[in-house]
């Protein structure tokens, strides 16, 4: 009775890690209503698919918004709707973002689907040639072609030729083919050269992550147990009740809302709910709010306080003196000015910290490896260690609040004094040559911490979406 | 275990599954010292949860957390990202825990597999069950360099392995049919020739595979987001290792020692003062272990209990070495040729020669150079005797600052000849003075042996590392080099030959 009630749990555990690793259970109640990019997707691609005409797409969105996924559901549809008149090619700009890799990989998709031989060494302009004439083959057997082009920015660089040599054959009448690029880029379509442009139809899907309540669903989707013979029903029941309970609880939804303002897509949610779920206790078998606090602590950390926390007294001693060197405006120092700082900290506050310059070496090159410092140059081997200019990777407020939080740091007040007469500096920022993600940690440095990590994550991802670029 | 489940499958798995998940652990347990539990490992016994945490002391909630998110039996798993300071125990943890539940693992590390050839080409090999021998020319299973083969071939390799394991686990249970594939040093990636390509790659690879069975495990000891590249990802689920704390330092230390008491006594005095400076835990026990020799040094029974006044007595010699020691600055197993002492490397009585004129080449500013060893050896010239004026004390401490922030000074070859001609021929032939010619490529033969074969010497010592030779100059064309010897390197060098140094060395 024993292992049945402890393998019940464990099924209930790898049930609802197998729903949060399979996208597309996810995705799948997010999108039935009638004017969700799910059914417009499907109706475009159907449309294209029963007119017999040739379409392009681009399905834009934040990294992890149901891209992929949504589009793997429709072709699910599809496949069942007309299982002989589909046939499909993914590409990914990650792996074939050169055009001799992604037309080998066509030609060798496009054999296996219709049980071709599939040379190895052909050239490059026998893959393309091959790939516009199966095209013509496939547009005469009213067999449509989809292209999934996944990561399609990285197709629009260099000469784009893959992008035109598609497009262009899908200009003439005989082809049957859609082309569907997915992007977390929203300017994607701009990045297109003219002749390739000209050709694309403009047709944008925008895939914006869920609203609040549309999260609420979704947690509730994922979280139930099924009612059914594979699990016991009381147990099915109680869990259910118990799940509930648990989503509707304030403070569960205040750390909800917490982690969704780093970044709301689905994705981003589903890492949270993985740790979780995975912390939930096996002897009982019921999830608790307390395993989602652990979530949020495990995941939503501070790298740099953490770096700070485990250095050693010697390092803190040779970081508080790169921060005085920077306030007092130094541009460039090496390991040499650190010293002569780190001698004139010793003369004047008279601790007996004061450690043989090999050894701080050593705790410099630690300080190197943990990337709290790192070279301004990139010049390698030409100069020693002690030459090379450095510059620090956290900003003032962190290295206070490190100060702050480092437990037994018998010599905290020394290192505080010599520290505090530069804490609030104001206009830090002015002599910042250029704007960095260091930079931008310093910008936003005398704000609280907290705000300052998602300042920076939301930075990131303004990044990959290149709404700013470096 | 692997002995045990071998006997019940076919040949090839067996292989597998051996190379996956035994002999690497195996391997890499063996070069990490005092930390592992390879007693356990050479009898192959699975290991117990407790056994685990009580062999990595103050470890205990990281192990429950990747316990906890590897989950159950053959349930899927988001990509893990491990984390924190070096020798703070991951990749031996990983790689125990993979043994305590039983389950096939693919290691590569990133640091052995220096390039993404490489890379590929190992995951494959391990996958596909391939053993480098003779007969295929210690070749691996399979070519791959590109990124889109590599996930072909991943794929195919994959499915196959996951296709043996299913069928395995209907006979054996404990197995399940996870593979998982872990990146160790992974932070190395970075630095790669094709790192903004294979890192997004690498990132999203669980993605692109589309395998709930594979799980992927990065290692690295640089945190996340030091990983942020243009090219986004979904971030793996981050698992952090703080460094030791000092109670958990004594512990690792106190493992594996004969005298627990002695030692600890030891510890007491000792570890405190070292943990100011490090708290990473292949150093502290390399630095210790002579020291810890210097301990019992006094004491003639190594099993001996020590008690109070003994201790007390043990402390106060331990006090004086440390002393000396701290004099000498070596009590932190620094690498540096420095501490390697004057005796320690011999070289040819025309190197050092050379060396020495190297670093004066670097250190004086050309222009002196004729003052210094125009007429005999360039005794003090007088200015300096002046009182300077602030302005020129502020341009002296400007210039000092440039000088540390630039570094030794590289020069041309034939400076560097002509330096060397006349120290040599101070140092040997003090009477022929009036031979030395300013232009240094007079080297007629004149001056004996040691003129020879000086590029020979200068090209080794360039090998050594103590000359540096640097690109050729854009406008003149010469190559230039540069010493990187410290100065009192040089000195003692200089003490060495007998040969007064400091006369020479221009000082700000």
């Amino acid at each position: 009775m024993e292992t049945w009630e402890e393998n019940h749990k464990t099924k209930a555990l790898n049930l609802l890690r197998t729903r949060i690793c399979d996208p597309k259970f996810m995705f799948k109640p997010l999108y039935d209503s009638p004017d969700s990019n799910f059914s417009k997707l499907k109706f475009m691609i159907s449309s294209s698919v029963t007119e017999a005409c040739n379409n392009s797409i681009l399905l834009l969105g934040p990294r992890g918004s149901g891209k992929t996924e949504v589009l793997d559901l429709v072709i699910q549809d599809l496949f069942l709707e007309y299982p002989d008149s589909i046939s499909m090619i993914r590409l990914n700009g990650l792996l074939h973002f050169d055009d001799i890799s992604a037309f080998k990989e066509i030609a060798r998709q496009l054999c296996m689907e219709h049980e071709l031989l599939f040379s190895k060494t052909a050239s490059f302009d026998d893959n393309s040639q091959f790939m516009v004439a199966m095209l013509k083959e496939c547009g005469l057997a009213h067999k449509t072609v989809i292209f999934i082009l996944d990561e399609f920015d990285l197709f629009a660089q260099g000469k784009q030729r893959l992008l035109y040599t598609l497009l262009d054959a899908m200009q003439s009448i005989t082809s049957q083919a859609v082309v569907l690029g997915i992007s977390c880029r929203l300017d994607a379509d701009q990045l297109l050269e003219k002749r390739v442009r000209s050709r694309f139809s403009h047709r944008k899907l925008i895939f914006l992550p869920p609203s609040v309540e549309d999260t609420q669903r979704l947690l509730a989707h994922v979280l139930t147990l099924p009612m059914g013979p594979s699990f016991p029903h009381e147990y099915a029941i109680e869990f259910n009740s118990k799940v509930q309970k648990i989503l509707e609880d304030k403070r569960l939804k205040e750390t909800l809302n917490k982690h969704l303002s780093f970044d709301s897509s689905v994705k981003h949610l589903l890492r949270f709910l993985f740790c979780a779920i995975s912390h939930m206790d096996l002897q009982t078998g019921f999830l608790s709010r307390e395993n989602f606090e652990t979530a949020f602590s495990s995941i939503h950390r501070q790298p740099k306080l953490e770096c700070i926390r485990n250095c050693s007294i010697l390092e803190l001693y040779i970081l508080v003196c790169m921060k005085r060197l920077e306030f007092k405006e130094q541009s460039l120092c090496n390991f040499h000015s650190v010293m002569k700082e780190y001698k004139s900290i010793h003369d004047s506050f008279q601790n007996n910290d004061y450690y043989a310059r090999n050894v701080c070496l050593r705790a410099f090159e630690h300080l190197i490896d943990r990337e709290l410092i790192c070279f301004t140059d990139n010049r390698g081997h030409s100069l020693s260690v002690e030459y090379r200019p450095v510059k620090l990777l956290i900003s003032p407020t962190e290295l206070h609040q490190g100060l702050r939080a480092y437990q037994s740091c018998p010599v905290s007040r020394p290192i505080e004094q010599s520290y505090c007469y530069f804490v609030y500096v104001p206009h830090y920022e002015i002599r910042m040559p250029l704007i960095s993600v260091q930079a931008f940690h310093c910008v936003f440095g005398l704000f609280f911490h907290f705000w300052v990590y998602f300042v920076c994550y939301f930075f990131q991802s303004l990044l990959w979406e290149h709404i700013i670029i470096y | 275990m692997d002995k045990d489940g071998a006997s019940l499958l076919p040949r090839r798995t067996t292989r597998s599954l051996a190379s996956a998940s035994s002999s690497v652990p195996d391997a890499k347990v063996n070069s990490l010292g005092p930390l592992t539990i390879d007693d356990l490992l050479v009898g192959g016994d699975p290991i117990s949860l407790d056994g685990l945490i009580s062999s990595f002391p103050g470890r205990s909630s990281q192990i429950h957390q990747i316990l906890h998110l590897l989950g159950p039996l053959n349930s899927p798993i988001l990509p893990l990202f491990v984390y924190g300071g070096s020798s703070t125990g991951k990749t031996s943890i990983v790689l125990q825990l993979f043994r305590h539940l039983n389950r096939p693992l693919v290691y590569s590390s990133c640091r052995t597999c220096y390039n993404q050839r490489i890379l590929f080409e190992s995951i494959l090999s391990q996958l596909l069950l391939h053993r480098r021998n003779a007969s295929n020319g210690y070749s691996n299973a399979k070519r791959c360099e590109r990124p889109s083969d590599f996930v072909n071939c991943l794929r195919d390799a994959l499915t196959n392995v996951i296709n043996n394991l299913k069928e395995k686990s209907e006979t054996q249970r404990g197995i399940g049919n996870m593979v998982y594939l872990v990146f160790d040093n992974f932070q190395l990636v970075r630095e790669w020739d094709k790192s903004s390509t294979i890192l997004p790659l690498l990132f999203n690879l669980h993605d692109l595979l589309k395998m709930p069975e594979v799980g992927l495990i990065f290692i690295s000891s640089t945190s996340p987001d030091t990983f942020y590249s243009n090219m986004g990802y979904v971030e793996p689920i981050p698992v952090y290792f703080p460094d030791y704390t000092d109670g958990d330092i004594r512990q690792i230390l106190l493992r594996n020692q004969p005298n627990q008491n002695l030692y600890s006594s030891f510890l007491k005095v000792a570890l405190s003062h070292f943990c100011r400076m490090t708290r990473q835990v292949d150093e502290l026990s390399t630095a210790l272990k002579p020291l810890y020799d210097k301990y019992c040094e006094p004491l003639k029974n190594k099993e001996v209990i020590p008690t109070g006044d003994m201790k007390r007595k043990l402390f106060t010699l331990l006090v004086e070495t440390r002393e000396e020691t701290k004099q000498k600055g070596n009590h932190n197993n620094l690498k540096h040729f420095e501490e390697i002492g004057e005796l320690d490397f011999h070289m040819s009585t025309s190197a050092k020669y050379l060396l020495i004129s190297a670093f004066l080449a670097s250190r004086n500013p050309a222009t002196l150079d004729a003052s210094l060893f125009d007429a005999k050896g360039g005794s003090d010239n007088r200015k300096r005797k002046r009182k300077a004026s602030e302005k020129v004390l502020e341009k002296k401490e400007t210039l000092e600052e440039e000088l540390l922030m630039k570094g030794p000074g590289s020069f041309p070859l034939e400076r560097l000849l002509a330096i060397f001609q006349c120290l040599v021929s101070v140092a040997e032939e003090p009477y022929d003075e009036e031979e030395q010619t300013h232009d240094g490529l007079g080297v007629q033969g004149g001056n004996g042996g040691l003129m020879n074969n000086v590029l020979l010497q200068l090209s080794s010592l360039c090998n050594a590392n103590f000359i540096y030779k640097g690109r050729s100059c854009p406008i003149e064309g010469a190559m230039r080099y540069r010493s990187t010897i410290s100065e009192d390197l040089a000195l003692k060098v200089a003490r060495s030959l007998k040969f007064p140094l400091s006369k020479y060395l221009y000082r700000r």
